[in-house]
C-alpha cells in the first residue's frame, strides 16, 4: 500500500541564502518508509541538490540526526507511518549547531568537546602485556555500560535549551562520556576529568531539564550521568577544601 | 572551501512549542509562589519581633480570602514541586547493595515517606502547641 505525503523541508544554500527557507516536496512511503528513505527519494527524483548526513541506516553511526516535527531524531529511526494522521511532516537541520547546508550542520564544536574531557582510559602506569588484559566483574561493567552506548549523534544537544543558551556549555554528550570514564574500573584519571566537570560550563550548568534524555536514541540518560556528576563535583569540592584531594596528575 | 555557515539563534519563546519544555518551565516556575512565601514568612518573623499586635495583624493578613487562596497555590505549587524532584531523584540517587541496584520505585516511595511523615509531624506540633 502506496500513500503519500507532504514533507516541509528545511534548506539552506550558502552560497546564495541569507536564512533558511522551506521547500515542500510530495513523496510516496508505505509502512516501512523510514524519514532517511524519503530525503533519498526526494535526492534520487525530485532535487538532486538537497544535502544531508547518513551512512549506517541502523541507528549506530549518529549521522542522520534531524529536527522532525520539532523534535530531534534520528532520520533512520522515524518512520512515515507514526505520522500519517498529520497533514505533513516538516524536517529540519538539528538546532543550536551553526548549519552547512541544507541539512547539514557544522559538528566540529561538539567533537571538540568530546575530546575536551579525555575520553580515553588514563592510567597511573599502564599494566605490562604480559599481565594480560585489565579484568571487570559484570558489577564493574555495569556501572558505565549504559553511559558507554553514546553514538554522538548530537540529539541531545539540538534537546538541550542551556547548550542553545550557551555554546561554552560543555552539554550531554561530552559530560556523559567524561561519566562514563571516571565509572570505570580500569580507569585512573578521574582527578583530570573533574577540572572540566568542576567548571562553569561543565555539570553545574545544567539544570536539569532532562530532555537529553528523552531524545537520546540510544537510552543513554545523560541527564542522570550530568546530575550524578554534580554530586561528584561535590565531592571533589569538599575534598579539596580540606584539603584531601591529592596532587593533579 | 568558503564555509558560511548560518548560525541559529535560540529563540525567546523556545519552551513554548514543545510539550516537554512547557512542563520544565512550569516545574522551574513553582519557585516563584514559594519564593514569595517565604518572603510573607519572614514578614511573620519580622511581627513578632514589633509586639503582639503587629503580629496578630499578620495572622490577620493570612486569614483573608487573597491570602488563603495564595496560600493554597504555593500548597499545590510545592506538592507540584516535590512530585517533580522526587521523579527525578532515582537518576541521581543511584545506591547498590552488593551488587545489586536497589530500584528506583524504593527510592521514590521512601523519599514520599520521609515527605509525608515530616509533613504530618509538623501539623501535628502545630496543632499541640496552638
Amino acid at each position: 500500500m502506496t500513500n503519500t505525503i507532504t514533507v516541509e523541508l528545511s534548506r539552506y544554500l550558502p552560497e546564495t541564502d541569507k536564512a533558511p527557507w522551506y521547500e515542500k516536496f510530495e513523496v510516496p512511503y508505505n509502512d516501512d518508509t523510514s524519514v532517511l528513505e524519503v530525503l533519498h527519494y526526494i535526492k534520487d527524483y525530485l532535487d538532486p541538490s538537497l544535502s544531508y548526513r547518513w551512512s549506517c541506516r541502523m541507528a549506530i553511526c549518529g549521522s542522520c540526526g534531524f529536527l522532525i516535527n520539532g523534535e530531534p531524531m534520528l532520520g533512520c529511526k522515524t518512520f512515515i507511518r507514526d505520522y500519517s494522521d498529520t497533514a505533513s511532516i516538516k524536517i529540519e537541520p538539528l538546532p543550536n549547531f551553526p548549519v552547512e547546508r541544507d541539512l547539514v550542520v557544522s559538528m566540529d564544536d561538539f567533537v571538540e568537546k568530546l575530546a575536551t574531557v579525555k575520553p580515553y582510559l588514563i592510567r597511573e602506569e599502564e599494566q605490562p602485556v604480559d599481565e594480560g588484559e585489565y579484568l571487570q566483574t559484570p558489577a564493574q561493567v555495569d556501572k558505565y555500560k549504559q553511559f558507554s552506548q553514546c553514538i554522538n549523534c548530537g540529539l541531545c544537544y539540538a534537546a538541550c535549551p542551556q547548550f542553545g543558551r550557551n555554546p561554552e556549555f560543555l552539554g550531554p554528550a561530552a559530560l556523559s562520556l567524561a561519566f562514563r570514564y571516571n565509572q570505570d574500573s580500569r580507569d585512573q584519571g578521574k582527578k583530570q576529568r573533574m577540572e572540566f566537570l568542576n567548571a562553569e560550563e561543565g555539570v553545574w550548568s545544567c539544570t536539569f531539564v532532562g530532555y537529553c534524555s528523552e531524545v537520546c536514541p540510544k537510552n543513554v540518560d545523560p541527564a542522570a550521568a550530568i546530575n550524578q556528576g554534580k554530586l561528584a563535583s561535590n565531592i571533589d569540592y569538599g575534598l579539596n577544601l580540606l584539603g584531601l584531594a591529592g596532587k593533579k596528575q | 572551501m568558503n564555509r558560511n555557515p548560518y548560525l541559529q539563534k535560540q529563540p525567546a519563546n523556545w519552551w513554548v512549542k514543545n510539550p516537554y519544555y512547557r512542563f520544565y518551565m512550569l516545574r522551574e516556575g513553582t519557585a516563584i509562589p514559594l519564593f514569595l512565601y517565604s518572603l510573607l514568612l519572614l514578614y511573620g518573623v519580622y511581627a513578632l519581633t514589633q509586639g503582639e499586635s503587629a503580629f496578630n495583624q499578620w495572622i490577620a493578613l493570612l486569614r483573608s480570602p487573597g491570602m488563603i487562596i495564595f496560600q493554597l497555590i504555593t500548597f499545590l505549587a510545592a506538592v507540584f514541586h516535590a512530585y517533580t524532584w522526587f521523579e527525578l531523584v532515582p537518576k541521581i540517587l543511584v545506591l547498590r547493595i552488593g551488587n545489586h541496584r536497589v530500584p528506583d520505585v524504593l527510592i521514590k516511595v521512601s523519599h514520599w515517606g520521609a515527605c509525608i511523615f515530616c509533613t504530618v509531624m509538623i501539623l501535628v506540633s502545630a496543632i499541640y502547641f496552638l
